[in-house]
Order: C-alpha cells, then sequence, then structure tokens
C-alpha cells in the first residue's frame, strides 16, 4: 500500500516536471503558433550553460543558475529574431520544417561545443531523499512540483490578467487581426521565446539535478509531448491537469502492468492515452476549438 | 512547363506521353543503361551506397505521397518501414516464404499499420497531427520489444537468409543491388503514375484545402486513410529490401530520427513532386557520404568530438540546409532544377 502511494505522489511530481516542460511549448505556441519541435535541445543547451558556469567557470549557484537562464533567453531571442520572425505568415508546414531543422542543428552543436561524453550535472537542489513515513519522494521533484505550480499560476495570471499578457492572447488568435488592431506581434513573439527559454532552464536543473547529463537529455522534449497534446496547444491551466494524469496512470501502470510486459508500460501509455483522447476531442482537453468555414 | 520548340501533341496519347522527344528518349534510355552496367564499373563501396541509397528512396517517395501529395504531416515513416522489415523478416525466417511474396505482404502489413495511425487524420490536423504520428513510432518499438519473442525476436531482432529466385540468391552486394534498382524503378513509376492519377488530383486538393475538398466532392476520409496506407506501403517495401540487405532486423534500425531525416530529405529535394524526392534523397546521402569521408579531416581540428565527428557534422550540415531551404528556397532543389531546364529550353531569351 505504501509503496503504491509512493508511485502514484511520484507519479504526480513527474507528470508536473512533464508540465513544466509543456509550458515552455506552450507559451511558444500561443503567441507564435509555433509548436518547438527543438525546445528539448534547448533544454539541454541550457543545462550545458549551466554545467560550464558551475565547472568551466567555477561560478557560485546564484551566479550560475541566473547566467544560464539569461543565456537560453538570449537562445531563444536569437532563434526567433533569425528564423522564425521570417516566417510570419507561413503556412503551418514551414513551421515543423524550420523547427525540425533547428532540432538537428542545435543537436549537432550541442556535440561540437560540449561532445559526446556523459557529464555530471550540479546537484542545486537537495539530493537525499525526503521521507514521510513509508512513502519516499524524490526532493527534486517535489521542489519541481512547486516551481510547475507557480509558475503555471503566474503564467496564467499575466495571459488573463494583465495589458500585455492580454494582447499576447489576442496574437494567438490571428497574427493579422492582431497587428490590424494595433498590437505589436513581434514583440509579443519574442517575448513568449524569452519566456519559454527561461522555463527550459529551469525545467533542466529540475530534471538533471544530480543526474549526468549528455546530449541524449532532449529527448525529455519528445516524452513530454503526450502532456502537451492532452491538455491542447493553446492552454496554460491545463499543462498542470494534463500533467497529473499523465504522470499518475504512467506510474499506476508501471506498478500494476510493468511486471506483467516485463516493464515499459510507463513509457509508452501516455502516448496511447493521448491518440485516444485526441480522436474524442481533437484540440486536447483544454485547447481552443476552431470552427473552419468556407 | 515549356516544351521544347516545335514539339506539339496531336492526340490524347501524344499529350499524355511522360517522353516526347528523341533528345528525351537517349537521356533515357543512357540513364537506364548508366543505371544497370553500375555494379560492372564502380567499386563494391559505391555500390553499396547506390542499394542505400535506393531503399531510402523508396521510403522518401512513400514519405512524398503522404506529405507532399496529400499534405498529411508524417513523423512516423521510419516506424512504418521498421513495421515492413520484421513483417518480412518473420515471414521469410520462420514460413520460408520466397521474396516475390515477402516484399508485397511486408508492403501490405506496413500499409495496414499506417492506415490506422492515419485515420486519426480524419479528425486531427496540423501540429496535433504531426505530434500523433511520433506515438507510432514509441508504439511500434513497444510492441516490437514485448510481443512475444517467437514472432519477433524481441530485442534479438531476427536474423534472415538472403533472397532467392530458383537458387540464384541475392548474396552480395553487386546482385542485391539488381533487386532494388528492379524495385526503384517499379515503385518511382508508381509514384508518378499516382501522382497524375484521379487519386493523385484528389490528394493535392486535400493538402491544399480539406474543407473545400470535401464540398467538391472529394471523400476526405478516404483520401486521407489511402494517403497513410499508400505511403506507408512504400516504407514497407523499403523495409523488407533492407531486411534482406543488411539480413538482420532489430528495432533500433527503426528510430524517430531515421523519420526526421526522411523529412529533411523532403525539405532539400522539394515537396510534392517525385523528382523532389529523387533528387533531396541522393543528394543529402552523397551528403552523409561526403562528411563521412571529411570527417577525419574535420576531426583534427575539433579533437574533443571522437567518433562523433561524422554525425555532428552531419547534423550541423543537414540542420543547417534544411532552415536555409525553408527561408530561401521552400520550393526545393527540384524548383531550381526546373527552372534550369525552362531557361535552357527558352535560351537566348530572358528568363
Amino acid at each position: 500500500m505504501a509503496s503504491l502511494l509512493t508511485y502514484i505522489i511520484n507519479g504526480a511530481l513527474m507528470g508536473l516536471l512533464y508540465a513544466l516542460i509543456a509550458l515552455s511549448f506552450v507559451i511558444i505556441y500561443r503567441s507564435a503558433r509555433v509548436f518547438n519541435f527543438a525546445q528539448g535541445e534547448i533544454i539541454v543547451v541550457a543545462a550545458f550553460l549551466i554545467w560550464s558556469f558551475f565547472f568551466f567557470y567555477d561560478l557560485q549557484w546564484w551566479l550560475a543558475v541566473p547566467l544560464a537562464i539569461g543565456g537560453s533567453i538570449l537562445l531563444g531571442l536569437v532563434i526567433e529574431r533569425l528564423i522564425l520572425r521570417r516566417l510570419i505568415g507561413e503556412e503551418v508546414f514551414s513551421f515543423v520544417m524550420v523547427t525540425i531543422g533547428l532540432l538537428i542543428l542545435l543537436r549537432g552543436v550541442v556535440l561540437v561545443v560540449w561532445g559526446p561524453d556523459m557529464r555530471f550535472f550540479p546537484a542545486i537542489l537537495p539530493l537525499a531523499a525526503i521521507r514521510i513515513g513509508p512513502i519516499v519522494i524524490d526532493p527534486a521533484l517535489l521542489y519541481g512540483g512547486i516551481f510547475t505550480i507557480l509558475l503555471a499560476g503566474l503564467a496564467s495570471w499575466f495571459y488573463n490578467r494583465t495589458q500585455l499578457g492580454l494582447e499576447m492572447s489576442a496574437v494567438a488568435e490571428d497574427h493579422q487581426t492582431a497587428m490590424s488592431l494595433g498590437i505589436a506581434v513581434r514583440k509579443s513573439i519574442a517575448i513568449s521565446w524569452a519566456l519559454s527559454g527561461a522555463f527550459s532552464a529551469i525545467a533542466a536543473i529540475v530534471f538533471l539535478n544530480g543526474k549526468g547529463l549528455t546530449f541524449a537529455a532532449a529527448d525529455i522534449g519528445f516524452a513530454a509531448l503526450p502532456v502537451v497534446l492532452l491538455a491542447g496547444l493553446e492552454s496554460i491551466g491545463g499543462v498542470v491537469v494534463a500533467g497529473l494524469i499523465i504522470g499518475i496512470t504512467a506510474n499506476l501502470a508501471a506498478y500494476f502492468l510493468d511486471p506483467i510486459f516485463d516493464g515499459g508500460v510507463a513509457q509508452v501509455l501516455p502516448f496511447v492515452i493521448m491518440i485516444l483522447i485526441l480522436l474524442i476531442r481533437p484540440t486536447g482537453m483544454f485547447g481552443w476549438k476552431t470552427i473552419d468555414r468556407i | 512547363m515549356t516544351l521544347p520548340g516545335g514539339v506539339f501533341a496531336e492526340t490524347y496519347a501524344q499529350d499524355q506521353a511522360l517522353i516526347r522527344t528523341r533528345g528525351q528518349w537517349i537521356w533515357f534510355v543512357g540513364f537506364m543503361l548508366l543505371l544497370v552496367l553500375l555494379p560492372a564499373v564502380a567499386s563494391g563501396r559505391v555500390v553499396g551506397i547506390a542499394i542505400t541509397i535506393g531503399i531510402t528512396l523508396i521510403a522518401v517517395l512513400g514519405l512524398q505521397i503522404t506529405m507532399g501529395l496529400a499534405g498529411q504531416v508524417n513523423m512516423g515513416q521510419s516506424a512504418f518501414m521498421g513495421a515492413g522489415a520484421f513483417i518480412c523478416g518473420a515471414l521469410a525466417s520462420k514460413f520460408a516464404i520466397p521474396f516475390w511474396l515477402t516484399i508485397p505482404l511486408a508492403g501490405l502489413g506496413a500499409a495496414v499499420f499506417g492506415a490506422i495511425f492515419g485515420s486519426a487524420a480524419l479528425r486531427i490536423r496540423g501540429f496535433y497531427l504531426a505530434l500523433t504520428t511520433i506515438a507510432a513510432q514509441y508504439i511500434f518499438t513497444f510492441a516490437m520489444l514485448k510481443l512475444p519473442a517467437s514472432w519477433f525476436g524481441r530485442s534479438q531482432g531476427l536474423r534472415l537468409d538472403p533472397a532467392s529466385l530458383f537458387s540464384f540468391a541475392f548474396n552480395t552486394d553487386r546482385r542485391m543491388y539488381f533487386l532494388v534498382l528492379l524495385l526503384v524503378v517499379i515503385m518511382t513509376t508508381g509514384a508518378w503514375g499516382l501522382a497524375r492519377s484521379r487519386t493523385g488530383r484528389a490528394f493535392i486538393a486535400l493538402r491544399d484545402n480539406d474543407n473545400a475538398a470535401e464540398v467538391i466532392g472529394i471523400d476526405v476520409f478516404h483520401y486521407k486513410i489511402l494517403a497513410f496506407f499508400i505511403g506507408a506501403f512504400y516504407a514497407g517495401v523499403a523495409g523488407a529490401l533492407w531486411a534482406y540487405y543488411v539480413r538482420y532486423v532489430q528495432v533500433d534500425q527503426f528510430t524517430l530520427w531515421l523519420s526526421v531525416w526522411y523529412v529533411g530529405m523532403l525539405i532539400v529535394g522539394g515537396l510534392g513532386s517525385v523528382l523532389g524526392a529523387i533528387i533531396g534523397t541522393v543528394v543529402i546521402r552523397l551528403l552523409m557520404e561526403f562528411v563521412t569521408i571529411a570527417g577525419p579531416a574535420l576531426n583534427q581540428y575539433l579533437p574533443q568530438l571522437g567518433s562523433q565527428y561524422v554525425f555532428a557534422g552531419m547534423n550541423i550540415l543537414l540542420g543547417g540546409l534544411i532552415i536555409l531551404f525553408v527561408l530561401f528556397e521552400p520550393r526545393g532543389l527540384v524548383h531550381r532544377w526546373n527552372i534550369l531546364k525552362e531557361s535552357y529550353r527558352i535560351w537566348p531569351f530572358p528568363h
């Protein structure tokens, strides 16, 4: 019973980590109308930046972390400025292609700059497991869960209550209409890329705290897909709900089904759930429904 | 498209013909002869590269039909290819079925697998669809590793004997080359025909606007599934050839990364045309070979890369190329080729 409870709680926390990564996807999609396939690579770049500031330049964590966050914000802005800005108004296809190109390019660049070796990511969050009675919790994931809820709340407040956030939501509806209403579309898109970069750096800290880091860590971006799609690409609050659903179901599956299937169910079940729900609601649970008219 | 000067169609058959002039016939026959004679003159390494190009080309042609013609973004082509390879491997190694049956059966099996994921396209569109097809990759890997070991051998994979016909075994690269060449010719001709058929036109209507396509009487459900079915059929055939070529099928050979590369080849070549798929595949494959050769030199300047230089170099090259093509030449290399051909025909007049 206690181990089942441990599975559920850690599943929920893992789901919240996916939700944090999902947030960085959703923030870009909301204003730029782009699903950034390269998000996983941006997380890896952020992680390597932290590693470099820590061990290469020997900085303290309170200096290294803000610098790395600044670095990934800068990366987001550079990508937006050099590539995505030229594609405003193009069709979905171009965006799929260009971010896939970016994914491939960034992976190559990471390999050239940092090499293929395994690095040890610094333990910024505490490492010792938290025990509440018989239940064991990973502290990095616990802090991560708190970050996710705080950041999702903050982002939700920003988009729904502030002038700038509301303008950015208008940009998400339609670029041309927003532009004709005098909203700075380019500025909104740039802000969203910067925000997403910052979120990626935080996700990297939670995900990799005290673990090994290689370029392959970027796969977490694809692992977070079910959460993004379940929530719907536009929904900020929804990612928390979707994260909890996916995380808890995956870990329950790991508890009950893995002994039968000899492992692996927890990785594939989220995708099955995602497809089933998308077949019922094609824009996720909380995505915006658009009506096509001719 | 401008025809060469003085060429006019007088009958419907002439209007439909692909090859019109004597010059075109000479080029066509010469090119086919070159392909047939290649193993006789080229080194073993070149033949090996040609086989890989041929197999990749079949998979990319399938992706061109699903993505370029019908406009359904598909990021799971390598999973469909894997499904074909495993089906072919199982049929050949467990039931000793000859290759001229396993290859089409592998194609059909992969096509059914593809159509199941394609049926999601009826309700799901745009980015949601692109991401849903990624799920095919995860589900394929899971299934191959979890289905009973007596079916697909789980993580050990499957080994199979070379394809053979009446005691003639395709057991060397040179012999395998002719099998691949034959299928490449059949599949390319098929894709060319499809693109100009009623089905091809329905696909294009679907790509341009699926709501409008429905209004003008195109059965959207039927054609969307058909697009995935045909595309995955090509992938399955490519997978079966791959299985006979390396004679060893394993899950790790068919990754999401491979699907991403196939998409990259399409973008560089040009979406929506058969020639684009051919150009993209050949150019990217040759670039990969170039990086493999140039890699050791690169390694002198970047010693920290170790043996990863090929992977890193290819990623930077392909990633950069894709971005540049989307930004500056979204219609791909085939568009440049067409311009070149046109300006040759109307020379000396300015284009």
